[in-house]
């Protein structure tokens, strides 16, 4: 390595040298930062900086596949053995981008096994990933250790099948939340007998069942399992098997919760989570109920992340439970918990920091249950460390939020969902302007928004008067005119990321932002009042952006139904469906 | 008032004024709403039919859940909720209901309302006649009025209303509607 370097940079001769140390020792001290920003800001300083930062660099952050091509990630960085990549635009995640639209692993992967034989970890959210790229990842990547693969699609069990049968040195293998074809269980039997090495073990969203002797037998032999979330499959009384021989793990997410057990079996589930000592995640916890929740308490001393959002608890049961969370700094609950189940969150957890809310019927119109501004106040109360927030609702005003943000003004990341389109301040029935207003007035140093309810641009115009650290903000269904997309366009300076569907702005809105977006990761409207000309137009004027339309089947021929913008130093997309028009 | 509408909001309107009517809930809509429209009209028609049972016996397998796109849940996380035992449960719980002076009787599934007052509305459907319970006790002055009773796993015959629901469902065997004079 110390050869090609020199060879490569001959500018950094003593002669030319700006620098007094040498690039080894500048290489090992720049090894130690982590942050990809950080990284990227040293990698400005100078020639030799950058140098040695694209030498010391070990894992790569792509937070959208095609702003840049393998080629060039390898041509920049030859020393990579972790890469993390994020593919469609977010609203995928709500069916508003149709199949095989792209941001397929295997081209990377093809580049990897040439430039990267020794990849270690790969790290990938919305992409696609067929059977075949997992069977040529197990095989040609001798040393890879670690598998994450979040809300993507493409593959099936069998993909799995081929990770476990050949990858020797797994340390890490998390499936979530993906669109994964479901052949059966048996690929958890695939693990070798001498397998020993998992640390992370998350099949939670596979349906099928799988062998519970080969699972109780890989989790026995892995001494260093860390991390197990298990299916809804799994029954209490495997579980209970399972924290027998695994009482280290600091996470777990239980199978179903919910099976008839004897007194016995019942005490030797109770005693199992004593011993368990070491948890600070929970989740899992499918039909949980009354009967059974009280076998966590001993558990839960030391828990710091509660997910509930599979277990439909009534707020008494939630009270019961979180008497025993002192230290929990995460929760996630659905709204069958109600107001007066929030009340027990702010009464029992100060240290909270993170909350989400999920609502348990989503497409009910006529629920009178579920949670209202007044839970959300209550825990702003007893929580002042609350900085995370994504909450469902039916009901909001404008004066609970403003209270909120008093109580806590140290919001990095507020998402309100208000569920129904366009619903104003319920008591006043005037828009919810002010609440987001008061948002962006009190949470200075707030990153992520998402609005809902029935706003005006007056929303808009208090987001780039006050937002200047939002990073992200989500829009749907809100706004009066151009304006509101103009105002946040041009005040907003640290904008990454700007997503927009069902809103009245138009062409001069999304020109007004020519300049904007190349600093931008990208910007996603969709049902919006943007011309195909409009399109072309910013297309043609920066040439540095693609610009992709998908338009509807039965729409005007002028009209950009789904608009995606976003910077590239690749150039335009050459793997575009049919469905996608490169502008 | 469902979610899918028939409205359409973003396209019909003109960027300059928010056409939104809160009473009216336009949902997925815009130029690009016809599509949509064809799904929506399909699952209005499936709420439609099935309207009787859709507030509680909701099934998650009607293409609403599966092709929407509101409000912003993951697809994933909608399949789990859609597995949770309460809402979609296949157990029935059948129980007779008789009025007083007539001899054929009905039968409701007690596990399709989630508690008194629903059962009540639906009763008072089906006899076409105002029942009245615990909730409304010392209000027994109409001569058009029922009173609903129930005979429990004692063989005695009470007023619906005075325990829980939870504990209503496990002791009932049937249902009487008696007329007020008599009661």
């Amino acid at each position: 390595m110390d050869s090609k370097r020199k060879m490569d940079s001959p500018e950094s001769n003593v002669l030319t040298r700006s620098s007094p140390f040498p690039d080894e020792v500048l290489e090992r001290v720049l090894g130690l930062v982590k942050s990809h920003k950080d990284r990227s800001s040293v990698s400005l300083v100078c020639k030799d900086w950058y140098n040695a930062e694209r030498w010391s660099r070990t894992h790569v952050f792509i937070g959208n596949c095609y702003s840049v091509s393998p080629e060039i990630v390898a041509r920049r960085f030859p020393n990579i053995r972790s890469v993390t990549l994020k593919g469609k635009p977010r609203f995928s995640d709500f069916n508003l981008v149709p199949l095989n639209w792209g941001a397929d692993i295997h081209a990377w992967l093809v580049v990897f096994a040439s430039k990267y034989p020794l990849l270690e970890e790969l790290r990938l959210k919305r992409m696609t990933v067929t059977d075949e790229s997992l069977e040529f990842l197990a095989t040609t990547f001798t040393n890879f250790k670690a598998l994450s693969l979040l809300s993507c699609d493409g593959f099936s069990t069998d993909g799995l099948a081929a990770i476990a049968t050949h990858c020797k040195n797994m340390t890490e293998l998390d499936i979530q939340e993906n669109g994964i074809d479901d052949l059966g269980g048996g690929w958890l039997s695939c693990f070798p007998e001498n397998f020993t090495s998992l640390e992370v073990l998350n099949f939670a969203n596979l349906s099928s069942d799988v062998s519970f002797d080969a699972l109780e037998k890989l989790v026995s032999r892995c001494r260093s399992l860390k991390f197990l979330k298990v299916n809804k499959n799994i029954t209490l009384e495997q579980l209970q098997r399972l924290l027998e021989c695994a009482p280290q793990l600091t996470e777990l997410g239980t199978g179903s919760f919910h099976q008839e057990l004897t007194t016995r079996q019942y005490a030797e589930l109770e005693s199992a989570f004593n011993n368990c000592k070491n948890l600070n995640t929970l989740s899992g916890l499918w039909e949980a109920t009354p009967l059974y929740l009280p076998v966590l308490y001993p558990a839960c001393t030391n828990l710091t992340f509660l997910n509930l959002s599979d277990a439909a608890l009534q707020s008494g049961e939630l009270a019961k439970l979180l008497a025993y969370c002192p230290n929990l700094q995460r929760l996630w609950v659905l709204d069958t918990v109600e107001d007066k189940g929030l009340e027990a969150v702010g009464s029992s957890c100060p240290l909270l920091e993170e909350l989400r809310v999920f609502p348990a019927d989503p497409y009910e119109q006529d629920v009178v249950h579920g949670v209202t501004e007044m839970g959300f106040v209550a825990v702003s109360y007893g929580c002042p460390r609350l900085h995370y927030v994504l909450y469902f609702c039916r009901q909001m005003t404008n004066a609970a939020v403003a209270t909120i943000v008093k109580n806590c003004p140290d919001f990095t990341h507020f998402r309100l969902c208000v569920m129904n389109p366009g619903e104003p301040d319920y008591l006043t029935n005037e828009p919810m302007d002010e609440a987001f207003g008061a948002v962006v007035k009190n949470c200075t140093k707030l990153q992520r928004l998402a609005v809902s309810g029935l706003l005006t641009d007056l929303t808009f115009e208090y987001i780039g008067k006050y937002a200047k650290n939002l990073e992200t903000l989500s829009v749907a269904f809100a706004g009066s005119s151009d304006w509101g997309m103009q105002c946040v366009l041009s005040g907003c300076s640290k904008l990454r990321k700007l997503e927009i569907r069902d809103c009245p702005f138009g062409n001069e809105a999304l020109l007004s932002g020519l300049e904007k977006y190349e600093s931008m990761r990208s910007l996603w409207m969709s049902a919006c009042n943007v011309t195909m000309n409009a399109c072309r137009r910013l297309a043609k004027q920066m040439p540095r952006l693609n610009v992709e339309v998908m338009k509807d089947e039965e729409s005007d021929d002028s009209q950009a139904d789904k608009v995606y913008v976003y910077r590239s130093v690749a150039g335009p997309r050459r793997d575009a469906p049919p469905f996608v028009l490169t502008l | 008032m469902f979610w899918v509408s028939l409205f359409t909001m973003g396209r019909a309107t003109n960027s300059s004024s928010s056409s939104i009517d809160s009473s009216s809930h336009p949902t997925v809509s815009s130029a690009s709403s016809f599509p949509r429209l064809k799904r929506d009209l399909s699952t209005d028609l499936s709420l439609g039919l099935s309207i009787s049972t859709s507030d509680h016996h909701y099934c998650p397998s009607t293409p609403r859940e599966q092709q929407s796109d509101w409000p912003p849940i993951k697809t994933l996380l909608r399949k789990a909720l859609a597995g949770e035992g309460n809402k979609c449960n296949d157990a029935t719980f059948f129980v007779k209901v008789y009025m007083e002076g007539i001899p054929i009787g009905r039968k409701l599934d007690l596990f399709a309302h989630d508690g008194y007052h629903a059962l009540i509305r639906t009763l008072d459907d089906m006899f076409s006649t105002t029942i009245l319970w615990a909730e409304v006790d010392g209000v027994l002055h109409s001569e058009k009025c029922h009173v609903l009773t129930y005979e429990d796993k004692e063989g005695d015959w009470m007023m619906v209303g005075d325990v829980p629901w939870e504990l209503f469902l496990t002791t009932v065997k049937r249902l009487k509607i008696t007329r007020v004079d008599k009661y």
